[in-house]
């Protein structure tokens, strides 16, 4: 390895070294401000790294990464949703009074888990990257384990997430039978010499969208989806649906468009029957909740069915609409569950409706972030949730997908239902008991800023979103 | 299969002696049926409680580390195989890579994983007060 | 008879139904793992196989060990949240985990 690839590949060693850092922290020096500062800080270093990275790119690294302004630009985005997470995380276990120095250690590896998937292009980093951040997320998830939800809810993820990455090597094993290749540029070329599909071709790919669909939570590998939400402590459910999502959809996207597997037709209805199944289980199943966190919970599994409009849409557009949506979506989770998670007593979490009653009079500030983030998941104007649901129904009409785009809409207007009534709950006058258990005891400054900085970008994005549209168009020209 | 028949003819001897005796012992053999007959011989010593007893959670921890330290070792083999042609470079690459394992185990020392007595991870728990 | 390619496709694809039936079939957490162990050795058997017949480039191989090593981690992991399970439930049957609507 050369010294320019060194430094292409510094965000994911600075990651790592983070990781290890924070853990010798926590044996050594074990202060929760002091690990929790530590990780932010190995996150923001990382983050700096992207830019020397850069400079260095394109540039394949021992042939399992692919450092491209692709790569680069999800790496920048997952790192920032990351120090987000690790931001509101700090008020949340200080609240909780216990042992909350490995969480950080944790939150790391997921973090290298992601930043690896989202520049892998080989087999070997995929599945690599994937079980870092699987691994991981069983013990975040599982992290307040004198809950017995969060256990369940750790058991759940761990049996079905460990059974869907063995599907997801069964079918790298068939692919690389076929075709004798790894690397998905080798494996492109191999396909195209072959010709076209065969037996094995799509059973592989069948069972490598199995494992991909279902960390991402499409309908109908959506079942895990709901407890996760409700049972994770509410930080690592910010992880779960804001970032890990991210770092999927960044590898699918780019492993769907090497492959040119947009192109055959069997993977398009594959796609197209993912997409209707997630926008209409999830919205429907929603209207049905009670349960902030259940709610959002289906309302991510609608999210990915849009997403997945986008992936159908052939070409550089629906690549730039799906980056865009991601990168909204990120922010829009982060917010909803980042204030779940400032509102969340010692002993459970904050996700009762009656626990939103009439937060706008209590603390404006939360409640305005809330509800712009509901605004942003339904997609009203002035919202990045607007824009990218914009983006991916004009992409949807780029590729004359119809239906796909019809049913698109029908689907936004089932889902304003639920989330208006979420946003008239914050507006409500709060009841008396309401106001005397007033108390936001999750809330810290670091969350505070991070939770005001992701306020502020929504925004920002709803109404000028040129800036981080020419960014995308570069990094996605590159892949 | 002309080569093969002497493995039959072995394999059927071998089975045919345990089966010889056990035939002769049956039929040759004096029966009795006595308290402690039925009971499992343990040098003498008359055995106690069902052997379906749980163990301390502390045996778990030792399989774990020793599995998880074990297989890394896989890389090193790999590593040694082809150490010369990797040189320097990939001699770095392993010193990092024992590094983090070596960090991973003060780690654990740190926290009290590998003391082995009445009150495990005593130290966590220590900290754990100061910090609350 | 040589051992060919086909009879460690066998093989492997014997050990993928196995595991998927034990997934399915068993409500311990434990039983569930040791399904999933076998999907993940099933896979690896085939890329050997592939490796050793097919390409002879030993990347097949490589990731097999990648994957070995995952798993243990994987199962470290699973280990440590079933013994939550038990401390929290009293069992490790999935089935009386049910805390959660749906």
């Amino acid at each position: 390895m050369s010294s320019a690839d060194w430094i292409a590949i510094s965000p994911l060693i600075a990651v790592a070294a983070a990781a290890v850092v924070v853990m010798m922290l926590a044996a050594f020096w074990r202060r929760h401000a002091i690990v929790a500062a530590a990780s932010m800080i190995g996150l923001a270093v990382a983050l700096f790294c992207v830019l020397p990275a850069r400079s260095a790119a394109p540039r394949m690294v021992t042939g399992l990464l692919a450092i491209d302004e692709f790569g680069l630009f999800y790496v920048g985005l997952l790192l920032k949703g990351s120090l987000a997470v690790a931001a509101v995380s700090y008020g949340y276990l200080r609240a909780r009074g216990r042992d909350a120095e490995e969480y950080y250690a944790l939150l790391l590896t997921a973090t290298l888990g992601c930043v690896t998937l989202a520049v892998s292009a080989h087999f070997v980093s995929f599945f690599l990257g994937l079980e870092i951040l699987s691994v991981s997320l069983y013990a975040l998830i599982a992290y307040t384990r004198e809950r017995a939800r969060s256990i369940e809810a750790g058991i759940k993820y761990l049996v079905l997430a460990a059974g869907s990455a063995a599907f997801l090597l069964f079918g790298m094993a068939l692919l690389y039978a076929e075709y004798g290749a790894m690397g998905f540029a080798p494996l492109a070329k191999a396909l195209k010499a072959s010709g076209g599909a065969n037996v094995y071709m799509l059973a592989g790919m069948a069972l490598i969208l199995v494992g991909a669909g279902f960390k991402l939570a499409a309908a109908p590998f959506h079942l895990w989806t709901p407890d996760v939400y409700e049972g994770a402590p509410a930080p690592a459910t910010a992880f779960v649906a804001g970032v890990s999502k991210v770092a999927m959809a960044a590898l699918l996207l780019r492993f769907l468009t090497q492959l040119g597997a947009t192109d055959s037709r069997p993977i398009l209805i594959a796609l197209s029957a993912l997409a209707v199944a997630s926008m209409f289980a999830g919205n429907l199943l929603a209207l049905l909740q009670r349960n902030v966190k259940r709610i959002l919970a289906y309302s991510s599994i609608a999210h990915i069915g849009y997403l997945l409009v986008a992936f159908i849409a052939a070409g550089p557009m629906g690549a730039e609409a799906a980056t865009f949506y991601l990168a909204a979506y990120m922010i829009t989770t982060l917010i909803a569950f980042g204030v779940v998670a400032a509102l969340s007593p010692r002993d459970r979490d904050a996700d009762a409706m009656e626990d939103y009653q009439g937060l706008f009079w209590r603390r404006p500030w939360m409640g305005g972030a809330f509800v712009a983030a509901l605004l942003s998941l339904a997609g009203i104007p002035l919202t990045a949730g607007f824009i990218g649901k914009y983006f991916v129904v004009a992409s949807g009409i780029g590729s004359a997908l119809w239906a796909l785009v019809l049913i698109l809409a029908l689907n936004s207007a089932i889902g304003l239902f639920y989330y208006l009534r979420s946003v008239v709950a914050v507006y409500a006058r709060p009841g008396e008991e309401a106001k005397a258990a007033d108390r936001a005891p999750g809330f810290s400054l670091a969350g505070g800023v991070a939770l005001a900085v992701l306020g502020f970008s929504l925004i920002l994005l709803g109404v000028y979103p040129a800036p981080l549209l020419r960014l995308i168009q570069t990094a996605i020209a590159s892949l | 299969m002309q080569t093969v028949w002497p493995l039959f003819v072995y394999l059927a001897a071998a089975a045919a002696v345990p089966a010889g005796m056990i035939m002769v012992s049956f039929v040759l053999g004096a029966r009795h049926s006595d308290r402690a007959t039925g009971e499992p011989y343990e040098s003498g010593i008359v055995s106690t409680g069902s052997a379906r007893l749980r163990f301390p959670i502390h045996f778990y921890l030792v399989a774990m580390f020793f599995v998880i330290f074990d297989l890394e070792a896989v890389f090193l083999f790999a590593w040694a195989v082809a150490v010369r042609e990797l040189g320097w470079a990939g001699f770095a690459e392993a010193l990092v890579f024992i590094g983090v394992l070596v960090a991973a185990l003060a780690y654990l020392w740190r926290l009290g994983a590998l003391d082995w007595g009445p009150k495990p991870f005593a130290r966590l728990s220590h900290s754990r007060h100061k910090d609350s | 008879m040589a051992i060919g390619l086909e009879h460690y496709l066998v093989v492997g694809a014997v050990l993928f139904a196995l595991g998927l039936v034990c997934c399915m079939a068993r409500r311990t957490a434990i039983g569930i793992l040791i399904g999933i162990e076998l999907i993940l050795n099933a896979a690896n058997i085939n890329l050997i196989a592939f490796d050793r017949f097919g390409t002879g480039r030993f990347d097949g191989q490589i990731f097999a060990v990648f994957v070995i090593i995952l798993a243990a981690c994987e199962a470290a992991i699973a280990l440590a949240i079933i013994i939550g399970m038990f401390m929290n439930f009293g069992t490790i049957d999935t089935d009386v985990a049910d805390k959660l609507e749906g």
